[in-house]
């Protein structure tokens, strides 16, 4: 009974039963050593707490587009969970390896925009008594009503190197590598959406893209940032500047962006834009910058006290969430850039690589 | 090339790719995030500037996010594959390094 109560008051408190609600911004992130968070980002408490029976590591996350699951990337970099966050179950799992192929996904996840299916990358080395056999890697399918211990319901070939991954609305897969490709995920067709390691840039070394946490759904894109050497000529012998650029794929309409914004000055591990004015990016690593890309001005940049990874925005745009590497997510005004609260995170643990979403939820 | 004897397979592909002139097909995958052995980073040692301001800050902070994904294979025992209980019970870096200790080969391995 007492577990009963629990998920109905956490049902309520996330506004998954369908009762109206106040819209309001949660953050969804995990810590070790096993915990799912969803905290209340104007509250800045924790509002549940999960507890979870795999190792989290390392803790990427996508959710469903109706914000009820949040899909982990953990087992060490193997396998997918997929938690209800009304009761903390596990309604999905898919364990990569068998036998004696072991397939890591280095952070490829995604869920189509209808959330009927789940996508990865995936790895595959089968272990011989004396030496690693690299296989193809794979682009899969999974059924998300699969249900636990699910198989792939298709898998075709992918180009190696792939990181992060994210659903248009026209069905298109979208994964970041040397370049960022477009799968079609019924066919397993692809097609280069953004050129990176193959651009047509004469005067630019090629991009160095950190591309780890798939953060952009507040401002509806797939947003990585590069940097690359800029060259005074093509002959690539004096180099002019070093560079920030972005590159965005709207997932609504499919366009694609990408240009320099900035000088290299600092180094920023991941970036988001402002959803109610996408000219302002704000990224983060052991400074918090905050850039205006139309006008490639830097508005403002201050020092964090520590490093910390990954960057989150609400959904009005006026506050700024850090998190990942320690147990504490600091909060900034989006306009002031001044430290205005902090969450620290119950388990004491470290958000490490993890991924801090920020949901919209209510009405 | 004539004073260098490849060693291993992957030197015989780059010699290959000489030969064949497709060098432009190898790639460094020294900042790419691939997996354990797959990279090489300086790790903890030296930043994209050449200096030490631009590390991660403090180094603490950096540990579980870098020694997850094996950013830095040779600094750090391998926990997605041959260590995975070697940061077990020190879940916050910060606070908990010095209980991180050295791993060996078992008996078995060696």
């Amino acid at each position: 009974m007492r577990t009963l109560l629990a998920a109905a008051t956490a049902a309520f408190c996330l506004g998954l039963t369908g009762l109206p609600a106040m819209a309001r911004d949660l953050i969804v992130t995990v810590a070790k050593p096993d915990r799912l968070y969803v905290i209340d980002a104007e509250a800045r408490s924790v509002e549940t707490d999960c507890k979870l029976d795999f190792n989290l590591m390392p803790g990427v996350i996508v959710m469903s587009p109706d914000n009820s699951i949040a899909y982990i990337l953990g087992n060490r970099w193997e396998d997918v969970f997929g938690i209800d966050l009304a009761t903390c179950e596990t309604v999905f799992s898919a364990h990569q390896s068998e036998g004696d192929i072991r397939r890591k996904t280095i952070a490829s996840l995604a869920v189509s925009k209808d959330g009927k299916e789940l996508y990865t990358v995936r790895n595959p080395v089968r272990l011989l008594a004396d030496r690693y056999e690299v296989m193809e890697p794979e682009f899969a399918v999974y059924d998300t009503s699969a249900g636990l211990d699910a198989q792939p319901a298709r898998t075709f070939p992918s180009p190696r190197r792939i990181t992060v991954m994210a659903t248009g609305k026209n069905g298109e897969v979208y994964a970041a590598g040397h370049d960022v490709y477009a799968f079609d995920p019924k066919t397993g067709e692809r097609t280069v959406k953004i050129a990176n390691a193959n651009w047509d840039r004469p005067t630019y070394s090629p991009p160095d893209v950190l591309a780890f946490w798939p953060i952009g759904t507040q401002a509806d894109e797939f947003l990585l940032l590069y940097s690359a050497a800029k060259f005074t000529d093509e002959t690539m012998s004096e180099i002019a500047d070093f560079v920030w650029g972005y590159q965005s794929i709207d997932l609504t309409t499919g366009e694609s962006t990408i240009q320099d914004f900035a000088s290299l000055e600092v180094i920023m591990f991941s970036a988001v834009r402002d959803p109610n004015d996408t000219s302002k990016l704000y990224g983060v690593y052991t400074q918090l910058s905050k850039h205006d890309v139309t006008k490639k001005e830097l508005i403002k940049r201050v020092d964090l006290p520590h490093t910390y990874y990954c960057i989150n925005i609400s959904s009005d745009g006026k506050e700024i969430y850090v998190g990942g590497t320690n147990d504490d997510i600091g909060i900034y005004d989006a306009e002031s850039l001044e430290r205005i609260g902090e969450i620290l995170l119950p388990s004491g643990g470290d958000m490490a690589a993890g991924t801090m979403h920020v949901i919209s939820t209510g009405s | 090339m004539r004073h260098l004897i490849p060693l291993n397979q992957k030197a015989d592909r780059v010699v290959a790719a000489v030969e064949t002139d497709k060098m432009d097909e190898v790639r460094a995958m020294q900042t790419v995030v691939a997996g354990c052995a797959s990279t090489l980073d300086p790790g903890w040692e030296v930043d994209p500037f050449g200096g030490v301001a631009a590390l991660c800050q403090p180094m603490e902070a950096d540990l579980y996010g870098c020694s997850d994904p094996c950013w830095w294979p040779a600094q750090v025992p391998d926990t997605m594959n041959s260590y995975k209980d070697w940061n077990d019970g020190a879940d916050n870096a910060g606070k908990d390094w010095r209980s991180l200790g050295t791993v060996f080969p078992s008996d078995s391995e060696t």
